[in-house]
């Protein structure tokens, strides 16, 4: 391997990582954009949403890996956005929304409590042992300029790019959009207006959700392993990102994922993967000392 | 809503309610023997299947007729979540039950450490199956005993084994930031070192993470002979299969934490293909005094987890000594232990030495060929 | 009324002592633990506003300096507690010189990266701190000839005198002026610097003796444990501290107290419930915050706070 090539294969993988960071971390910053909660069972959805599609592959009767088919990625996507939006609301609805007028800071320990009740209800369903996933996706390998790349990381980046085309369209061109807008920026003048923020608030949960529910389910299929403790990791990881690039902006958590991803990539490559998450976290101090409210956070001020 | 004042009484009254409970229960004669692996959190699997070894031990046991006259013999299971701090606690509660005259226990090393000193103390026979650390019997614990050869055997066997076997001289050794993992791998290194080999580089994992390509480019880029790997069998086969998706010509090696039948479905049997792993103890379904452990493990609980044999093991060490003891008694207990000279095991016949390591020394070499482990060798 | 309330609380904390099973002393040993940990984050939480996620760190400072101090220049424990907490409170302080800038929830990002950091550092550390293996051999404390061991009754009791003075420290320091001013940056920050509270000076000081009490608790960990590894200090024990302090109630030092007893003992009482007990405790978290939004003993403070209207957005 050159060093160029090296390079281009630690970019690579950067971005793979990245683009599922950038997935759970625009559900992150969707619902704080709303309601600035910071949403500790996010990562568990995202776990959760991963174990959807390993049901619908068990059900489905797909075991070893190689076997490609369309209607059965679709239809896990499709399963996991759906499964995890229900579970959103359902969240929404039982942990927050009770507490909402309360302290702020009362979410968070029913965030904690969802987080272990989703981690533990999904042990006591799934099994301790970490699962396997069939991939549905080809499994070839391309060799580009010395570098490897497979048909799901395209995929991956295909999705997430996507995903956050259609959620600006959603925020800045639908009536949904406009409200949730107008929630951010005021709720009670928006409940004046004639806007339910309990539908709103709800919505956004569920669209947050769903997204966390097609990354887990694309991360099990990319990984080929899923646990019941990936949630905590992987949340922690996409939240920094979401934080990162400005945390109620949508391009900026895309940017802060990839970032994330980068900087974990090239500092475990070039430095030692003991350090990497002392170099992420130490960039993310940085750019917060720099730039407090995060990457692209200056539009937090008019709040998504 | 309650009131503060209200709802501080309630708790006080909660609290006090649970040490009146605590206080009550039956007394009829009943012995228990400690158990204790992590039973919830992400080594769960490894501790379910370790307390299914035990219960097997006793359930064979009692099926040849009572231990003690007129005493019941029953198994008390906790969960330390592989938490040194939950160990201890465990190992209190334990500690402090009067009916507990003896425990198997601890799966990790970090927990075995903290956990021994409180057997030490309660006086109290504990048995230790597969927390392979060496420092823990070199704490002079003399009711303290193993049924697994230590990392100083099996690290130096895998280098033995890369070095002289598979000619491999230019190594890149990870591990997995554990008590285990970085134990394994000192060992390892320090082991060929001796016998020329080159370490390339030492870099830890954390548990739990998935992606490792970054790590992985960076060795195909220096392209070792081979990666040893010292951790659990999630984390290796994530790298396994990574190195396979890179194209990563080095080959694997990786220790005891890794012999696990899920490992190469989790990996993919085409990425963990070739890969070596060393065990501790030679291969079970070779010793025929194992192959009815193994088809009645099998039989009532399918599959057989990588722990099961040791805590089997070590169920029937500590059955035996309560056998031997006749009687309800840790004191009695222990001193009947420390007079078996020789047990025969399913592993083979066990003698204890000073520091109550068995001196059943094998290291088994596998290989992973058409999906499944294949014995290669033992190492002494 | 008082004299009813404090002989409430020394009731409760007397119970351990005269209870014969050592497990159950561990237990609450280990609560007293947490509660003393709750007790520093509430100053920095509760009492100046600042939301801290990497409070653990200030845990392990004072962890691996009583244990670095005692194995590699053989201080006792009295010397070394004190080290300690001086030790992890400078820390606090010195980490806290950057953070301070940033507000609200990013402040809460800035700590628990500093929060992780410390922790891979103390992992990989290795020729210093063990690495993962962790220290062993602590020396336990000693009254005279007496050693603690590994008994719980004398750590329980050492734990519980010194939640109480630390509990009374911060109820006073709370009164104080000190105090005061804290409130007055936890309600409105930039009222408060136009009355010439220096918010960046008091904040560092809440963070220091924030930072000092974990630091104390860890030598206290440390000495009681005899070996202390990185794990023990993870993120989630931050988060696990951080609901102490708000199920007890935000600010409120009692209410710290009985978050750590809750939380800290429920894992335990609910081990009948072998592999369900998480899950439980999960719900029982949902529960506890639904019946008590503003915390077990969240008084006033909390209520004034929600009616200022810098609460979450109403519904």
């Amino acid at each position: 391997m050159t060093p160029t090539e090296l390079f281009l294969q630690q970019l690579v993988n950067g971005l793979t990582i990245g683009s599922v960071y950038a997935l759970i971390a625009l559900g992150y910053t969707m619902v704080y954009g709303i309601i600035q909660l910071i949403n500790f069972a996010h990562g568990e959805v995202f776990m959760t949403g991963a174990y959807m599609g390993l049901a619908l592959f068990l059900a489905c009767g797909v075991a070893g890996a190689g076997l490609a088919s369309v209607p059965l990625l679709l239809g896990s996507l499709a399963l996991g956005a759906a499964g995890c939006s229900v579970l959103g609301l359902a969240i929404e609805k039982i942990a927050y929304r009770p507490l909402r007028q309360a302290p702020k800071l009362s979410i968070l320990i029913t965030a904690i409590g969802v987080s272990f009740f989703l981690q533990n209800a999904v042990m006591l369903i799934f099994g301790a042992q970490d699962r396997y996933v069939p991939s549905v996706v080809p499994a070839a390998r391309w060799q580009v300029m010395g570098i490897v790349l497979t048909p799901l990381q395209g995929l991956i980046f295909a999705v997430t790019g996507l995903t956050l085309a259609v959620l600006q369209g959603v925020v800045y061109h639908t009536s949904l959009g406009r409200f949730m807008r107008a929630v951010a920026q005021d709720p009670l003048a928006a409940r004046l207006m004639g806007v339910s923020v309990n539908r709103v608030v709800a919505a956004t949960f569920a669209l947050g959700s769903a997204l966390a529910g097609m990354g887990g389910v694309l991360f099990g299929m990319y990984y080929s392993t899923i646990n019941f403790h990936d949630g905590y990791l992987t949340g922690l990881k996409a939240f920094t990102a979401a934080v990162l690039g400005g945390i109620g902006n949508l391009p900026g958590a895309m940017l802060g994922g990839l970032l994330l991803g980068l900087l974990e990539s090239f500092s475990a490559g070039y430095l030692s993967t003991q350090w990497k998450n002392v170099a992420a976290f130490a960039v993310l101090v940085l750019v917060l000392l720099v730039r407090p409210r995060g990457l692209l956070g200056e539009r937090l001020a008019e709040k998504v | 809503m309650l009131t503060s004042r209200r709802f501080l009484g309630s708790i006080c009254t909660a609290f006090l309610g649970l040490f009146l409970l605590a206080g009550c229960g039956n007394r009829e004669p009943v012995l228990k023997i400690g158990f204790v692996a992590p039973l919830t959190g992400d080594q769960a699997a490894h501790g379910m299947d370790m307390l299914r070894g035990a219960e097997l031990a006793l359930e064979e046991a009692l099926s040849r007729g009572p231990l003690i006259p007129g005493c019941r013999v029953e198994l008390a299971a906790l969960d330390d979540a592989r938490s040194p701090a939950q160990a201890v606690a465990a190992a209190k509660k334990l500690a402090s039950d009067p009916d507990v005259a003896a425990v198997v226990g601890h799966l990790n090393s970090s927990c075995t450490k903290p956990a021994s000193a409180i057997y030490h103390e309660a006086r109290m026979l504990h048995v230790n199956p597969v927390s392979s650390n060496p420092d823990i019997s070199r704490q002079g614990f003399d009711n303290l005993f193993r049924v697994c050869p230590t990392d100083d055997l099996q690290g130096p066997a895998g280098a033995r084994f890369a070095i002289e076997r598979l000619g491999a001289k230019r190594l890149f050794v990870i591990d997995d930031l554990t008590t285990y993992g970085r134990g394994l791998a000192n060992e390892f290194i320090k082991a060929a070192r001796v016998m020329g080999g080159e370490i390339l580089g030492h870099e830890g994992i954390t548990q739990g993470e998935k992606d490792f390509t970054p790590l992985l480019t960076k060795i195909k880029a220096i392209h070792p002979d081979l990666i040893y790997f010292a951790g659990m069998f999630p984390e290796a086969a994530l790298l396994l299969k990574q190195r396979f998706e890179l194209g990563v010509a080095a080959r694997f090696l990786g220790g005891d934490g890794l012999f696990e039948p899920t490992l190469i479905t989790l990996a993919t049997p085409a990425a963990a293909e070739g890969a070596f792993l060393t065990t501790l103890g030679a291969d079970l379904r070779a010793i025929p005094q194992a192959g009815a452990f193994v088809r009645a493990f099998e039989a009532k609980y399918g599959h057989l987890g990588a722990y099961s044999s040791y805590v089997y093991e070590s169920t029937g060490v500590v059955l035996e000594a309560i056998r031997r003891a006749g009687r309800k008694d840790r004191q009695a207990v222990l001193a009947a232990m420390k007079q078996i000279k020789e047990y025969p095991g399913i592993l083979g016949v066990h003698t204890f030495d000073a520091r109550g390591d068995t001196t059943l020394r094998t290291i088994g070499i596998y290989t992973v060929k058409n999906g499944k482990f294949e014995f290669l060798q033992a190492a002494e | 009324m008082k004299l009813r309330k404090s002989a409430l609380w020394a009731l409760v904390a007397l119970l351990p002592l005269v209870d014969p099973n050592p497990y159950r002393v561990e237990i609450f040993a280990t609560a007293a633990l947490y509660a003393l940990l709750a007790l520093g984050l509430n100053v920095i939480v509760g009492f100046t506003g600042l939301l801290h996620l990497g409070f653990a760190a200030f845990f392990a400072i004072g962890a691996y300096a009583y244990a670095l101090l005692n194995l590699r220049s053989g201080w006792p424990f009295w010397l070394g507690l004190p080290a300690a907490a001086g030790l992890a409170g400078l820390a606090a302080a010195a980490l806290g010189l950057p953070a301070i800038r940033v507000r609200g929830d990013y402040l809460a990002i800035v700590t628990l990266g500093f929060g992780e950091i410390v922790r891979i550092v103390v992992t990989n550390l290795e020729p210093w701190t063990g690495g993962p293996n962790g220290l062993m051999g602590i020396a336990h404390p000693t009254i005279g000839s007496f050693n603690f061991g590994v008994d719980s009754k004398p750590y329980y009791t050492l734990l519980a005198l010194w939640v109480a003075l630390t509990a009374w420290a911060c109820s006073r320091l709370a009164r104080s002026r000190i105090g005061l001013a804290w409130a007055a940056i936890r309600e409105d920050e930039l009222a408060a610097c136009s009355l010439g509270i220096d918010a960046s000076q008091l904040k560092l000081l809440a963070l220091a003796i924030g930072g000092a009490i974990a630091g104390a608790a860890g030598c206290l960990f440390a000495s009681k444990q005899g070996t202390i590894t990185p794990d023990s200090f993870d993120f989630i024990l931050s988060v696990m501290i951080l609901a102490m302090v708000i199920l007890g109630g935000l600010g409120s030092v009692p209410g710290a107290i009985v978050g750590a007893l809750v939380l800290g003992t429920a894992p335990e009482f609910l081990r009948g419930f072998a592999s369900y007990r998480m899950l439980i405790f999960g719900v029982l978290m949902i529960v506890l915050m639904r019946l008590r939004p503003q915390g077990l003993l969240g008084g006033q403070l909390i209520r004034r706070k929600a009616g200022s209207g810098d609460a979450a957005a109403s519904g």
